[in-house]
């Protein structure tokens, strides 16, 4: 399956990692456009999977989190609970027979943190080849916009 | 507290499957503490049967409401605004929420979401156990507050049986014995001569009674 | 004193009881209880019939032991309250006695999830020494629970089971007197292997004065193999194997195997016929009823006296 549009995908990503402040985000915001919908969060411990699920249902092809390193949570373990959450998260979709690489997930790295912008990128070469998803139809896909999904971004 | 699982995706999709208009209804109460059936685990299983119905290609309606609690009329009633747009509603209820609501709309079939399982306990996060089974007759003080019926695997009630080793229960390696703890218990009272008297076989008639048991407190009815 | 009890008149005479175990077929098959009843005639003074053990469905320790009846053997009917509930348990109880069967050993029974029907509701509505109570009510007061009067008492001696390896070791000895007080007149252990242990529990009793109140037959089972022994000591709750026994299988070669498992349990008989307050012997070989009239010879226990 090929499709021109490329994959949208929604990333949630822990404000205390590394590099990943205002300007990494513009950055981002201009180099992917619509492709690409960023949502801040606190602690990656605060994402539910119903914000993974969600994306997936109202406009993204996939759902990720980037974490801090493990032992590094400003709250301690905030980004175990991330990763368990999205554990069960793939398990849903995978129930309902949705691929579950649409949902993963990226820990930092302890020993050379990379800037929210490299991994992002390196997330989003790995969804290069992702077929577009089911749930949104051929209908459905792309409409997101940007202003929609900044507001679903700030509840989070 | 009353504590249950959500049933896997699978049966419920097909239990759903002839229905077109479907009320996700999720309860804030015993199931909310248990994460089976609260606000978020209903808005994540209503999601999750709508991306299903997308993929099918089914023009299905599903939407979400959590109720505080859902085996008491006076919440059950919140849904009359809005129980007439649809043809089924998916309980997030425990068994007396989801016959709750059937009893206040019998006209609309209602579908269990969760397995209800046992009265227990939150040992810690993420984990429950039980531990009462609503018998009826509680005996707890005579067992150091260890409920000999509902945690020992053949209920006995002058244990323990010769399967005990090492604190472990025969029947499964990861349940403590019962009667280990309840030894352990009385010996901290020093009461364990108890035990040397044969308890008497349980009423069962104050569980099992003629049909559905039920209270009748005269000072709290209208 | 029971009529035509010979395990009764036995253990009564101050005689060194033999009972034995038989399994029941897992089919509507009376010839292979009969088989097993010909090769028990005359080795043993009362034999044991199996209630569904291990929650395995099979032919009805009732029927059985009627069967065995009718061969001219002393049957004990085993009863399992995982089974019954306490109206089934009496209503069972009269039955056996009005068929002429004279012992009855009341137990819990193997966790229903052991089986082959895992399904199985467990009833569990009396416990085992709730119901040594009850039969010790109906034959005593000729009463059943709650007080109504039998038309007839049934006629029976009763038995419980003891396991002296379980834990906690304290509490063994209570519960023992806990079936005695209940009303159990006879006790059959679990399998001995670990005879220290057996000694200090025996000792433990014998401390309280239980052995002056009840029958106490040790509980022995040949082993086939070290397999087998193993597969005891490590899947059969309750069961206390030494190393040392599971060396001395080792040691010997696989085709002499089942001779050392029958020389292990005919020292173990020796050694517990030494034993104040053990009185008799309980040979339960498993699916292997053909091993009991060796053991019982080598142990020098034949012949059985005829009542």
């Amino acid at each position: 399956m090929t499709s021109d549009k490329k994959p949208v995908l929604a990333l949630f990503y822990c404000q205390n990692t590394h590099a990943s402040g205002e300007d990494e985000r513009q950055a981002l915001e201009q180099k992917y456009g619509d492709s690409l919908k960023l949502f801040p969060i606190p602690c990656s411990g605060r994402l539910e999977p119903l914000h993974l699920l969600k994306a997936l249902e109202d406009f993204a092809d996939a759902g990720y989190v980037i974490t801090c390193p493990e032992g590094a949570c400003r709250y301690f373990e905030g980004n175990l609970r991330a990763k368990k959450r999205v554990e069960r998260t793939r398990e849903m979709i995978k129930s309902i027979g949705l691929e579950e690489e649409r949902i993963g997930f990226l820990i930092n790295s302890k020993e050379g943190p990379k800037p929210l912008t490299d991994l992002a990128d390196e997330i989003m070469d790995r969804l290069a080849n992702l077929p577009p998803s089911p749930v949104l139809g051929p209908s459905v896909q792309g409409r997101a916009t940007g202003s929609r999904q900044r507001s679903k971004g700030d509840k989070v | 507290m009353i504590t249950a699982e959500q049933k896997p995706i699978e049966e419920i999709r097909e239990m759903i499957a002839p229905y077109k208009r479907i009320l996700v209804a999720g309860c804030g109460s015993c199931v909310a503490e248990c994460a089976a059936g609260g606000e978020k685990e209903t808005g994540m299983l209503a999601s999750t049967l709508r991306m299903a119905a997308k993929m099918d290609g089914k023009d299905v309606v599903i939407q979400e409401k959590t109720l505080d609690r859902q085996c008491v009329n006076e919440f059950v009633i919140q849904l009359d605004e809005s129980i007439d747009q649809y043809d089924a509603v998916l309980s997030l209820g425990c068994g007396a929420g989801v016959q709750a609501v059937a009893e206040m709309y019998p006209e609309i079939p209602i579908i269990p979401a969760l397995d209800t399982e046992f009265l227990g306990e939150t040992m810690s996060q993420g984990l429950w156990i039980e531990n009462c089974l609503g018998c009826g007759d509680c005996m707890l003080h005579y067992f150091g507050g260890v409920c000999p019926l509902a945690r020992c695997s053949k209920q006995l009630l002058n244990g323990p049986c010769g399967g005990s080793m090492d604190g472990i229960c025969e029947v499964n390696p990861e349940v403590p014995c019962a009667w280990q703890t309840i030894i352990e218990r009385l010996e901290n009272f020093k009461a364990l001569e108890r035990l040397e008297e044969v308890y008497p076989p349980k009423d069962w008639s104050k569980k099992q009674g003629r049909g559905p048991r039920k209270i009748i407190r005269e000072d709290q009815q209208r | 004193m029971i009529e035509n009890n010979k395990l009764e008149q036995r253990l009564k005479e101050g005689a060194f009881a033999v009972t034995a175990e038989c399994g029941p077929p897992k089919g509507a098959d009376p010839e292979a209880v009969m088989k097993k009843a010909e090769m028990l005639k005359g080795k043993v003074d009362a034999v044991n019939v199996t209630d569904n053990q291990t929650a395995i469905v099979r032919l009805s320790s009732l029927a059985a032991c009627s069967l065995l009846k009718s061969a001219g053997l002393d049957p004990v009917l085993q009863v399992v309250v995982r089974d019954r509930n306490r109206i089934a348990l009496q209503s069972d109880i009269l039955g056996a006695a009005a068929l002429g069967i004279r012992n009855v050993l009341c137990l819990s029974g193997d966790h229903q999830g052991f089986g082959n029907q895992p399904e199985a509701a467990g009833v569990f509505d009396l416990d085992s020494i709730q119901f040594i109570q009850v039969v010790k009510t109906m034959r005593d007061e000729g009463t059943i629970l709650g007080g109504e009067p039998l038309s007839k008492s049934p006629d029976l001696f009763i038995g419980a089971a003891a396991n002296p390896f379980a834990d906690p070791l304290s509490f063994r000895v209570v519960r023992l007197a806990k079936k005695i007080r209940a009303g159990a007149d006879f006790i059959q252990t679990q399998c001995i292997y670990n005879l220290d242990r057996f000694e200090k529990w025996m000792e433990m009793a014998r401390d309280r004065g239980l052995t002056e109140k009840v029958f106490i037959l040790g509980g022995v089972t040949p082993l086939k193999s070290v397999g087998m022994a193993k597969y005891m000591r490590n899947k059969v709750a309750g069961m206390d194997i030494p190393d040392a026994v599971i060396d001395r299988m080792e040691k010997v070669p696989k085709e002499k195997q089942r001779e050392e498992g029958i020389n292990i349990c005919v020292e173990t008989i020796q050694r517990l016929k030494e034993i104040e307050g053990v009185h008799g012997v309980h040979v339960m070989a498993i699916e292997w009823e053909e091993a009991v009239g060796e053991i019982v010879e080598k142990a020098g226990l034949l012949p059985r006296p005829r009542s």
